[in-house]
């Protein structure tokens, strides 16, 4: 059993950390969406594909790129219909891509107008109730005699994403008020993964029951990122390029940026790279909101003997007060003879000096000679 | 002295250094892995120039995000300029956007550790 943690955040993170497999991933993006928000996460999510399927997948990635399209189009679009912010402050809408073993899930929720949902619900048993060869039919009718109805325009990209996938569309329908409803929508590929045993239980974190709860945990939480997979420089450039993209607040997109900078890097540089050394650092991090401050957590693996070090590094910066922090950074920004491994880095004095409070941080002991590291930050946001 | 340009990648800044034009900048995002390789070239360059550089030297920094890595690559920058300025005049903008408080506040300290002549400047 794991000890007792007083950290929420860092409980939920070792248990995601926990609960995947060496090569899997789930990257999960909670919030407003616009353009160019949706052109980073697909960058993110496609990279992290490329990864892990290799050139003999080719057809499987471009696959998932177009339901990812499709699934993200359908977010902005539900979106833009209702063109209200308030309503989106209170119920963000969300993107969910999960590896699981061979499968990928892919799952968006938006809030839809109650009244829509009839409609919404019988063109996907519509769908749903096709074969491959009448689901093609039906979209060449679409096609030849115009949209289902005038009442949106989802009635071809739902199709396109059921033939894409090779599978049945699975949804749900949460009411949450008198205006509205949310709508999850989840595809899984490929279509050719045999489902007989065991394949229920290893994969459950991945079904629309397990993508629903880690809504409702990242809701409780106000987590706008979850990232659990590998840490590299190029996953850290394009979570650079998701935070940065949401333009609502520049001041503390900076701050962030730059304590997300400090944290995945000293993760890159000195995490323990586990058995696929060559994809990154397997770890996790999230992104939430509490009252007003942006909080960032961070867990990866290290070598059991590293723990001492890291904690006497983190004590040495967290006793400093902010103009002793200060000095001491002077002086190692001009300390350029002695071996970096003897003192405290500049990225724990900066992460120190950035955050607004000393840094948080725990280990879980994993089997191996391993534990998981975590470590947290909060930035004052301001708007 | 033969010029040295440097393309902006995602993660290392666009670098020109180019005497005969008088232009010298680093501008955009500072975040690679390894700040060491990246700046190599760059000092070398800076201790070359410093033997014989022209008279007047304006040396930009117009950064969006720098890693702690970079930051100590620069600060050897910077203190190279300080050596240019012994045969030449040197003077080195710092420029910060306005919201920025984190790039000021690097600015700033490097301006307090440098006699070279050191302005931060704000832009909207």
């Amino acid at each position: 059993m794991a000890k007792e943690s007083t950290n929420n955040l860092f409980d939920a993170a070792y248990s995601l950390f926990k609960r995947i497999g060496t090569s899997d991933f789930e990257y999960v993006y909670r919030g407003y969406f616009n353009h160019n928000i949706t052109k980073k996460i697909l960058i993110l999510a496609d990279k992290n594909i490329a990864r892990v399927t290799g050139e003999t997948q080719a057809t499987l990635q471009k696959r998932i790129y177009y339901i990812m399209v499709e699934g993200l189009q359908n977010i902005t679009h539900h979106q833009d219909e209702i063109a209200n912010d308030r309503n989106f402050d209170k119920y963000p809408g969300i993107f969910a891509i999960q590896k699981s073993g061979d499968r990928y899930y892919i799952t968006t929720g938006n809030i839809v107008a109650n009244d829509k949902v009839g409609d919404l619900k019988s063109r996907l048993e519509v769908i749903n109730s096709l074969d491959k060869d009448e689901l093609k039919k039906y979209h060449r009718e679409i096609l030849a005699y115009g949209s289902i109805s005038d009442k949106g325009g989802a009635g071809l990209g739902l199709i396109e994403m059921s033939r894409k996938s090779g599978n049945k569309l699975v949804y749900r329908f949460e009411q949450l008020d008198d205006e509205f409803t949310y709508f999850y929508l989840q595809t899984m590929l490929p279509s050719d993964v045999a489902d007989e045993g065991n394949a229920g239980v290893v994969h459950s974190h991945c079904s629309m029951e397990g993508v629903m709860s880690l809504h409702k945990q990242m809701n409780k939480e106000n987590l706008q990122l979850l990232f659990n997979g590998f840490f590299n420089q190029e996953n850290l450039l394009s979570l650079l390029a998701i935070i940065k993209s949401r333009s609502n607040m520049p001041l503390t997109t900076i701050k962030i940026s730059n304590v997300m900078v400090e944290m995945l890097q000293n993760i890159i540089k000195h995490g323990a790279k586990g058995i696929n050394a060559s994809v990154g650092v397997p770890g996790v991090f999230f992104l939430g909101q509490t009252g007003n401050e942006t909080i960032l957590t961070s867990g990866n693996i290290i070598q059991d003997d590293a723990a001492e070090m890291i904690t006497k590094r983190l004590e040495f910066v967290n006793g400093m007060a902010k103009d002793e922090l200060s000095d001491y950074y002077d002086d190692i920004l001009l300390d350029f003879d002695s071996a970096d491994a003897k003192r405290t880095g500049l990225g724990f004095t900066d992460l120190r000096i950035k955050s607004d409070r000393p840094l948080k941080y725990e280990f879980q002991q994993l089997d191996g000679g391993f534990k998981f590291y975590l470590l947290q930050t909060a930035v004052k946001t301001t708007k | 002295m033969e010029k040295l340009i440097l393309e902006e990648t995602e993660d290392t800044p666009e670098i020109i250094l180019d005497p005969e034009e008088g232009k010298f900048k680093i501008s955009k995002i500072s975040v690679p892995e390894n700040a060491l390789d990246f700046y190599r070239p760059v000092l070398d360059w800076i201790k070359q120039y410093a033997e014989e550089p022209n008279i007047q030297t304006v040396f930009d920094f117009d950064l969006e995000y720098v890693n702690t890595a970079s930051s100590k690559q620069i600060i050897q920058i910077i203190l190279l300029l300080q050596k240019v300025s012994e045969k030449g005049d040197v003077r080195v903008n710092w420029y910060y956007e306005s919201i920025d408080e984190d790039m000021r506040a690097l600015g700033a300290r490097y301006k307090k550790l440098v006699t070279v002549p050191f302005d931060l400047v704000e832009i909207e």
